[in-house]
């Protein structure tokens, strides 16, 4: 479904220091697959994930999406990512609009469905999450966990194939993380391929088909869940994992 | 005491009431009303077009011709007094138009666009980046992003700024009397010279500045507070 093709990503600060974050990754991720990508912070993860939808163009390599090139200038990127849904860490609910119109604004607006079908649609997503009573209210008055799940739907609107994850549970309040972790694993159950970025290791051994263990800009060890958090090879992923489990 | 206030009742009758002058005042502040507002809009609109002409950047996060061109407008704009700026219209650029009003309008309206362009930059830019990355993840474009998401949110951010924008520029115009336009205080001056008398015409010039002014801050506040429904809990 998507492939990388080794993916380099320089950041050049202000002052002209370059910041090499991600240094040639190739991976190739199927169909129905359930990636978590897990890694100490400034392992590049979140890079890596944010360029899948080039909301970080890559400084070099390519990503191939259904056979796109989408790293190609001329690739229609505004239709590519509405194929790809993406979840944030701090959620990122437009602020000037209820719930509803966060839902629904971009099927709308890019003319997939009528006014109609989107709040129909809209509707029956909130129902699942359990916050259709919320339709009408302002991101403002929600906590945290139902900010998330309500963003889950909002990507979910666009009936994306894939969806990206970037640290959805790393600003919830304890007792809110597993309320959106339902919400994910109930969506990874229907079959939705998906690439996640967490650090939530009992997500990763119970809804991940791959692991992957990211530092210093590439892809470190990538195993199945049980075989990863089992029997670890290299000393870097031992050490990490030693001090997270 | 009582003498005092005869003096003051009569300059008041000089400067007011004696030969209908208060219709002279009227007259005047219609004069800088209507500058104010023509240039207000004028002002609104270059400053919006130039704000989004600053922030244009290329994909790869260096700025654009249009950008640094909005940037010399600014620079040009603020580094140079606004009377100047009017008499260089008047007697330089539009030379040939005797529109007083058309000539101070445009020149005002010049002016404000740039300190509008960026109260309304930094607005756009107060609004988290998380928004529009939100908007663009979801296939939306980058215009339909700013107009949907980013632009209904800076315009609270906006809304106290540009109001005190507007209230200096109300009071600016006070300079319009040098490209021959009757304006508010040129009125004032014009009674002062008739009547022997400074004291009343500016005094009544000022409240009526104020009034003006208070209304319109007023009128904005409560928009304000409608535009701000979204952020109550």
């Amino acid at each position: 479904m998507i492939t990388v093709k080794d993916l380099h990503k320089t950041f050049i600060n202000p002052d002209g220091a370059k910041n090499q974050v991600l240094r040639g990754i190739n991976y190739e991720i199927n169909k129905g697959e359930k990636i978590v990508v897990i890694g100490p912070s400034g392992s590049g993860k979140s890079t890596f994930l944010r360029c899948l939808n080039l909301l970080e163009r890559p400084t070099s390599g390519q990503i191939i999406f259904d056979g796109i090139d989408i790293t190609n200038p001329k690739a229609d990127i505004n239709m590519v990512r509405q194929d790809m849904g993406m979840v944030f860490q701090h959620f990122n609910l437009f602020n000037n609009l209820t719930i509803m119109d966060n839902i629904t604004l971009a099927p709308v607006k890019l003319k997939i469905m009528s006014k109609e079908e989107a709040n129909e649609k809209a509707l029956s997503l909130l129902e699942r999450v359990n916050l259709k009573d919320k339709a009408d209210a302002y991101p403002v008055s929600l906590s945290g966990g139902q900010k998330q799940r309500i963003a889950i739907v909002r990507s979910l609107a666009m009936n994306p194939k894939l969806m990206l994850f970037d640290e959805p549970t790393s600003a919830l309040d304890p007792e809110m993380v597993g309320e959106v972790l339902e919400v994910m694993k109930e969506l990874a159950d229907n079959g939705m391929t998906m690439v996640v970025v967490t650090h939530e290791m009992g997500f990763a051994r119970e809804v991940g088909t791959k692991v992957l263990f990211m530092d210093e800009g590439n892809i470190m060890e990538e195993n199945t869940p049980y075989e990863f958090f089992n029997s670890p090879k290299s000393p870097r992923l031992k050490d990490f994992l030693s001090k997270v489990l | 005491m009582q003498e005092w206030f005869l003096r003051i009742a009569d300059q008041f009758n000089q400067s007011f009431i004696y030969k209908d002058r208060w219709k002279l005042y009227l007259d005047g502040l219609g004069i800088t009303l209507e500058v104010s507002l023509f240039s207000a809009l004028i002002g609104l609109v270059l400053g919006i077009f130039v704000a989004l002409m600053r922030l244009s950047q290329k994909e790869d996060g260096r700025s654009t011709i249009l950008s640094k061109i909005a940037g010399a407008y600014i620079d040009v704009i603020r580094g140079t007094p606004a009377v100047v700026q009017l008499l260089i219209m008047w007697f330089i650029i539009m030379n040939n138009s005797k529109n007083g009003i058309l000539v101070a309008s445009i020149s005002f309206g010049i002016n404000s666009g740039a300190y509008i362009a960026e109260i309304v930059r930094a607005g756009i830019l107060a609004v988290d980046k998380g928004q529009t990355e939100a908007g663009r993840s979801l296939g939306l474009s980058n215009a339909q992003t700013m107009i949907y998401i980013i632009i209904p949110q800076a315009i609270k951010n906006v809304l106290p700024p540009i109001c005190n924008e507007f209230v200096t520029l109300i009071k600016e115009t006070a300079i319009i009397g040098y490209v021959s336009l009757d304006d508010l205080t040129r009125v004032a001056n014009q009674i002062t010279s008739a009547s022997y008398n400074a004291f009343m015409p500016l005094i009544i010039a000022a409240v009526i500045y104020f009034v003006i002014i208070k209304i319109l801050t007023l009128l904005i506040g409560k928009l304000e507070r409608r535009l701000r429904k979204s952020d109550n809990r």
